[in-house]
């Protein structure tokens, strides 16, 4: 990254401080706002690709403090105002610079992602290989074949090039099917269960919105969380917003989904196109049927296989690098998966492997362009260039896995996770959509998380002191010392020797 | 005891004990009343299959169902000493209802009515929430029918003495006597009925301003104050005694708690006497600045003006509960959001812990003392005061410290739980869940710093479900005095010696293995809580954090500075007019020109939060939410099957657990012992004084969540909120659960 554009005086209408006074900085990442008051620190931090508009506000004639300046509409639930002198021409320059780094698609500019030149130590590119991801499902066997028909996408150019296909359809049959659906997107496996193929075909029809509908929920909730949480009635301004009830209707399709497959039946999914929908169902319930998904290199491999290279556009939902914000096919398709993800981690809360920060990170790159991972709508557009020339966002994660993992996880392979779609248990994502309130206390994870990565280490610390005490006597008996944890029994002895420093009592 | 009764019942009486002496578990003093043989329990609304055939009993302790079979004993939860799975307390019944089907009638039955048609069916709808339903196809009628009316009548005490607390605790007295007891029953939580009590308090607190009075001995002053309060030095006995006059029911102020900073909580009731109300006002107000180490000024806060009134909160109370458990589950689920908010159960919630942060804002950052005023004194300020004391003082979040606030605040400071229970069914005007809006403003707490208290939300619904059982001293009078002369009574009939302790003669709540075995007392221990003295390991090695009485005081020093800054800047927003008193106002100012406590809050919210310091929770309405595992728990639908938080608890406990044993081992360490003697493996606490529920897990333990683990555990739904899925029969209409249990009253007279 470089820097455009720095410590220019500006002033930060806050909606919480009101009018804060600092610097700014924009490089062609990001926008940073630092305040120069020592009384109020307000520090802000914006990817110039989770902006969706940039809008001048006031003009020569503007009366009144701080009307002059400009108005900013981000893609991740917040809005920022800066005010700025009439003179020079500070506005113009600043304007022009968000407006061309913001929206360089529109400008002739590569994204973000082509332009970094960051090193991981992982490459995130390799993390799905959808060969082995059919062999660990047990593809081929005698109900399924896998077929390269679309090895040049001149089947299908919004599905990948490997496909896992009924064993007995023929390969001229798939052409012909092609021929009859939407963008020639034939049916093709998701949960790689056995099944008796697409026959005795049952027809359930699951009752979820539309992607327009999806979007304008969204701005709902946004006006009812941001800046402000709507203090009086705000669950009925939250079921006004019909956001939960959406997630909900998604969570208990995918149940469904989940159900039939478990019980023996194939099912196949299918919305209008087949990559808004169709991806959140299989995705969700694959999630919910193979504990693989859960964890967190298994979850990478699910959103890798069931959203890109399935042809969830990316890049039409969201918009990357795109001026034109008002733009009907953008809708939070992606976001709301997410949160049905995590509504099941709440559920769950030992069953995944990965934690919370897993999903706001992946939610904060699904905007920030730095990543070539969510861009572009489909495998064959993508398959050009993106792998070889930008940086997959599981290189940053799988990098340092650490701080993405739920110390909780216990792996229960072959479990069957059905969560409750009830309104009863399903939850605002406070953490998520909430998080610019700096009402909040800002957590870098959950409180329980901390406090049990806490006492694990804890724990730790109790076992190597332990096993020190017990090897300084094996070097004068030779006798090995058993395991301290796996040893209760109940023998009293006399303590000789009290550790006073370690009466550590909880 | 039962005379009256027993009038009615003596032929029953005598068959029924026979007949279920093998089969019912009797406490001492329980005798069974009435019982009727081939009775279903109603399981499931849709099918009857696995429904459990048995007994239906009645006793003057509880409504029994003894099963035929015997159901596969289910592991791990939580089993009460004295009540079975399918038991309820008298005390609990809320409404009894008999349904004939076939004649499409119903019934709500009150003491010794009468009932002119067979029951085909008994509706017992339960204060804790649970709704059990009987049927009677292949019962005898007329012996239904009996019980039906035995269960009414018992429910339903003309005297608080016919309460089963005074059978059992006398019979339990001289059997344990037996024994031998230890003082107070070994029981830690001060009860404060003794002056050594508060003395405590106020050396705990450096509250060196204060004394404790006795004026009030044998209630002589005020029979809604305990016998022992605290009072400002400054104040003789004599003028309280003249003050006295001017309060109502005579509660003059009582002192609850001290901040290190020297600023004083204080309650009081309203003065009755306008015309004497500035110059008694006057008084209080100078004695309590003389109190304060830094002679700081005195504000009040006049609850009845800013919250919730009683009615306003029992009938919130009955709305959501209702949502919860008696509207159909799936026609609920659209509109339960807005049916949660217009109950306005949250609301209220969230004023409550709103209105105590900012009490907490004017002793904390405005190092000024605070008089909660009430009306009696004896119902908001309970609440509030507790509230306040718990944001502030560390202390007051382990269990013992927990439970001597709620002995300090609401025992002792003569909540009128009789009334407000409505134990003997009488005044419904009186009912209100004020002790349980208290218990769900902890629990919000608790869900926002779940590391801050000893205790887990399983211990704050037992404590919840306990006030249904009237069994202890704790909730079963509404004042002091009451209880103090109850008792005395009690002590003369059951011959127990002169000057024998009420403590343990008729124990409180507090002593759990009442209900509990040790074992299950453990499900109460919350293995996250950082408490005084906790381990944590910091740049790789172990540390403990000793902490001193005033550990508290340490957020001191940044509020310090911002209310010099607040009063530098001239956002002292009080108003003096001159009067000593600063009526304190709770208004939240659009977010530019914010208030001073609203910065003070932006303050503390900006650094990490410290367990064992002030803690103030997040009031916006986002970050208060419905408490799941009381309002839920019984509910099927809403049960996540191995899932909800307890897997959290469950690895959380097992950690603490192994920590614990390998703290013990390192305690009991012997170095090698000479010669060639095998050396006896360094070994764990005795396993009954292990803290943690679960036990540490070995290796080779499977990995797999067990089935009991529940969204409802350690409670389990089944059969226990039995809704009735009639619709579309004439009888459906009758059989709105939502009129019958929500007008009491009109119903309670209607005959069939």
């Amino acid at each position: 990254a470089f820097c455009l554009f720095s410590d220019k005086d500006i002033i930060y209408m806050c909606h919480f401080n009101g009018a804060v006074k600092g610097k700014v900085l924009i490089t062609n990442y990001r926008l940073y706002f630092k305040s120069s008051d020592a009384d109020v620190t307000v520090m802000l931090d914006v990817p110039l690709g989770a902006i969706s508009r940039v809008e001048k506000m006031g003009g020569a004639s503007s009366r009144g403090e701080n009307s002059y300046g400009l108005d900013i509409t981000c893609k991740d639930m917040r809005n920022l105002k800066f005010a700025l002198k009439q003179e020079g021409h500070s506005r113009r320059d600043i304007f022009e610079l968000l407006f061309r780094h913001a929206f360089p698609l529109s400008h002739g500019l590569p994204l973000f992602a082509y332009v970094t030149q960051e090193k991981y130590a992982e490459n995130g590119w390799n993390i799905y290989k959808p060969v082995e991801e059919f062999r660990r499902q047990g593809l081929p066997n005698n109900k399924w074949r896998i077929t390269f028909i679309n090895k040049s996408y001149d089947l299908c150019d919004t599905y990948p090039t490997v496909l896992a296909v009924p064993f007995k359809s023929k390969e001229e049959d798939l052409r012909r099917v092609a021929a009859f659906r939407s963008r020639a997107r034939i049916p093709a496996t998701g949960g790689g269960y056995e099944g008796d193929e697409y026959q005795n075909a049952e027809l359930v029809f699951l009752d979820i919105q539309n992607i327009h509908v999806m979007r304008e929920s969204l701005k709902k909730l946004k006006d009812i969380v941001y800046p402000n949480v709507e203090e009086s009635h705000w669950l009925s301004s939250l079921e006004s917003t019909h956001w939960l009830e959406h997630v909900k209707l998604v969570l208990s399709g995918a149940i469904q989904v989940a159900d039939k497959v478990s019980s023996g039946n194939s099912v196949v999914v299918h919305c209008s196109d087949g990559w808004d929908r169709t991806a959140q169902l299989t995705s969700l319930a694959m999630l919910m049927l193979d504990s693989h998904y859960r964890t967190l290199r298994g979850f990478q491999v699910l959103i890798e296989k069931e959203w890109i290279s399935f042809g969830h556009k990316f890049a039409s939902r969201i918009g990357h690098g795109d001026k034109n914000h008002a733009d009907q096919d953008r809708s939070p398709i992606f976001v709301q998966f997410i949160d049905c993800v995590w509504q099941m981690t709440k559920q769950f809360p030992t069953a995944f492997e990965f934690n919370e920060h897993l999903l706001l990170t992946i939610l904060d790159h699904l905007y920030s362009c730095r990543f070539g991972t969510f861009l572009y709508n489909c495998e064959s557009a993508r398959e050009q260039h993106v792998r070889s020339k930008t940086v997959s966002l599981w290189s940053l994660v799988n990098s340092k896995m650490d701080i993405y993992l739920n110390p909780f996880y216990t792996p229960e392979s072959g479990r069957v996770l059905y969560p409750v779609a009830s309104m009863r248990h399903l939850e605002l994502w406070v953490t998520y959509y909430i998080r610019w309130n700096p009402r909040i206390r800002q957590q870098q994870q959950s409180p329980v998380e901390q406090r049990y990565k806490e006492l694990l280490a804890l724990r730790d610390e109790y076992l190597k002191k332990l096993e020190q005490l017990q090897l300084s006597d094996s070097s004068t008996s030779s006798r090995l010392a058993n395991s301290p944890t796996a040893n209760t029994s109940s023998t009293t002895s006399t303590p000789t020797q009290q550790y006073t420093h370690l009466q550590t009592p909880f | 005891l039962h005379q009256h009764c027993c009038k009615i019942f003596t032929f029953l009486l005598t068959v029924g004990v026979t007949l279920s002496f093998f089969f019912i578990c009797l406490s001492p003093g329980e005798i069974v009343v009435n019982e009727v043989n081939f009775v279903r329990k109603c399981i499931s609304a849709e099918s009857n299959q696995d429904d459990p055939w048995g007994k239906l009993i009645c006793t003057n302790f509880k409504v029994s169902f003894i099963p035929q079979e015997a159901p596969p004993k289910q592991k791990s939860q939580l089993s009460h000493l004295l009540l079975g799975e399918h038991d309820i307390p008298l005390t609990c019944l809320e409404q009894v209802v008999t349904v004939n089907d076939t004649k499409g009638k119903k019934k709500v039955l009150g003491s010794n009515q009468k009932l002119k048609f067979n029951p085909t069916e008994l509706i017992l709808y339960c204060k804790d929430l649970r709704i059990i339903r009987f049927c009677f196809d292949e019962a005898g009628p007329e012996s239904a029918r009996k019980v039906c009316l035995a269960i009414a009548h018992y429910s339903h005490p003309a005297d608080l003495q016919l309460l089963f607390g005074f059978e059992y605790q006398g019979r339990r007295y001289h059997e344990c006597k037996v024994n031998g007891s230890t003082p107070r029953g070994g029981m830690q939580t001060p009860i404060f009925d003794r002056p050594s009590d508060w003395d405590r308090e106020i050396k705990r607190t450096s509250a060196s301003e204060w004394r404790v009075c006795s004026i009030n001995e044998s209630y002589a002053i005020s029979p809604s104050l305990p016998e022992y309060i605290v009072v400002p030095v400054s104040l003789a006995d004599q003028d309280l005694k003249q003050y006295s006059l001017y309060f109502t029911d005579r509660r003059i102020p009582l002192w609850c708690w001290n901040h290190p900073n020297g600023s004083a909580l204080v309650r009081m009731a309203c003065i009755v006497d306008p015309l004497h109300q500035r110059k008694i006002d006057q008084r209080i107000f100078t004695a309590i600045t003389k109190s304060h180490t830094q002679r700081s000024e005195v504000i009040r806060s006049d609850l009845d003006k800013c919250l919730p009134n009683i009615q306003d909160i029992q009938s919130a109370f009955v709305k959501v509960r209702q949502i919860c458990v008696l509207d159909p589950f799936e026609e609920s689920e659209e509109r339960w959001l807005s049916s949660i908010d217009n109950s306005r159960w949250l609301e209220y919630v969230r004023a409550f812990l709103k209105h105590s942060a900012e009490i907490v804002y004017y002793l904390e950052g405005k190092n000024v003392s605070v008089i909660l005023q009430e009306e009696e004194d004896r119902d908001l300020n309970c609440v509030v005061s507790s509230l306040v004391q718990l944001m502030l003082d560390p202390h007051y979040r382990s269990l013992i410290g927990f439970q001597s606030l709620v002995q300090k605040e609401w025992v002792m400071a003569g909540h009128r739980f009789l009334d407000r229970c409505n134990h003997l069914k009488k005044n419904y005007k009186e009912e209100s869940p004020l002790f349980m809006l208290f218990l769900d403003c902890v629990w919000q707490m608790m869900n926002q710093y779940p590391a801050a208290f000893e205790f887990t939300e399983a211990y704050l619904t037992v404590l919840s479900d306990s006030m249904w059982i009237p069994l202890f001293s704790t909730f079963l009078f509404s004042s002091p005095k009451q209880r103090a002369q109850h008792l005395m009574d009690f002590a003369k009939n059951k011959a127990i010696p002169q000057g024998e302790d009420q403590v343990v003669y008729f124990p409180p709540v507090w002593e759990w293995s009442q209900q509990f075995s040790i074992k299950d007392q453990t499900l109460f221990n919350n293995p996250m809580y950082v408490g005084k003295g906790a381990a944590c390991v910091q740049n790789g090695e172990v540390k403990t954090f000793r902490r001193t009485k005033k550990t508290y005081s340490s957020t001191l020093r940044g509020t310090a500075t911002l209310m010099r800054n607040g009063l530098k800047e001239g956002e002292d927003t009080l108003t003096r007019r001159g009067s000593l008193v600063s009526e304190l106002k709770s208004e939240f100012s659009a977010v530019k020109d914010e208030s001073p406590s609203e910065r003070f809050f932006r303050d503390w919210f900006s650094r990490p939060a410290d367990q064992q310091g002030l803690l103030i929770p997040l009031s916006m309405p986002s970050h208060v939410a419905l408490w799941k595992l009381f309002f839920l728990r019984w509910v099927p639908e809403a049960c996540i099957p191995r899932g909800g938080p307890i897997t959290a608890y469950h690895k959380l406990s097992q950690l603490v657990d192994e920590i614990e044993i390998l703290q013990s081992q390192l305690r009991q360490y012997k170095g090698p012992s000479p010669g060639n003697t095998p050396l006896p493996s360094p070994s764990g606490p005795p396993s009954d004084q292990r803290r943690m529920y679960f036990k540490a897990s070995y290796p080779d333990d499977p990995a797999t969540t067990p089935d009991f683990f529940t969204s409802s555990f350690p409670f389990t739904p089944v059969g226990n909120l039995c809704r009735r899925s009639v619709y579309g029969t004439p009888i459906s209409k009758f059989l709105n659960g939502a009129r019958i249990w929500l007008s009491t009253e009109t119903l309670a007279n209607d005959t069939v």
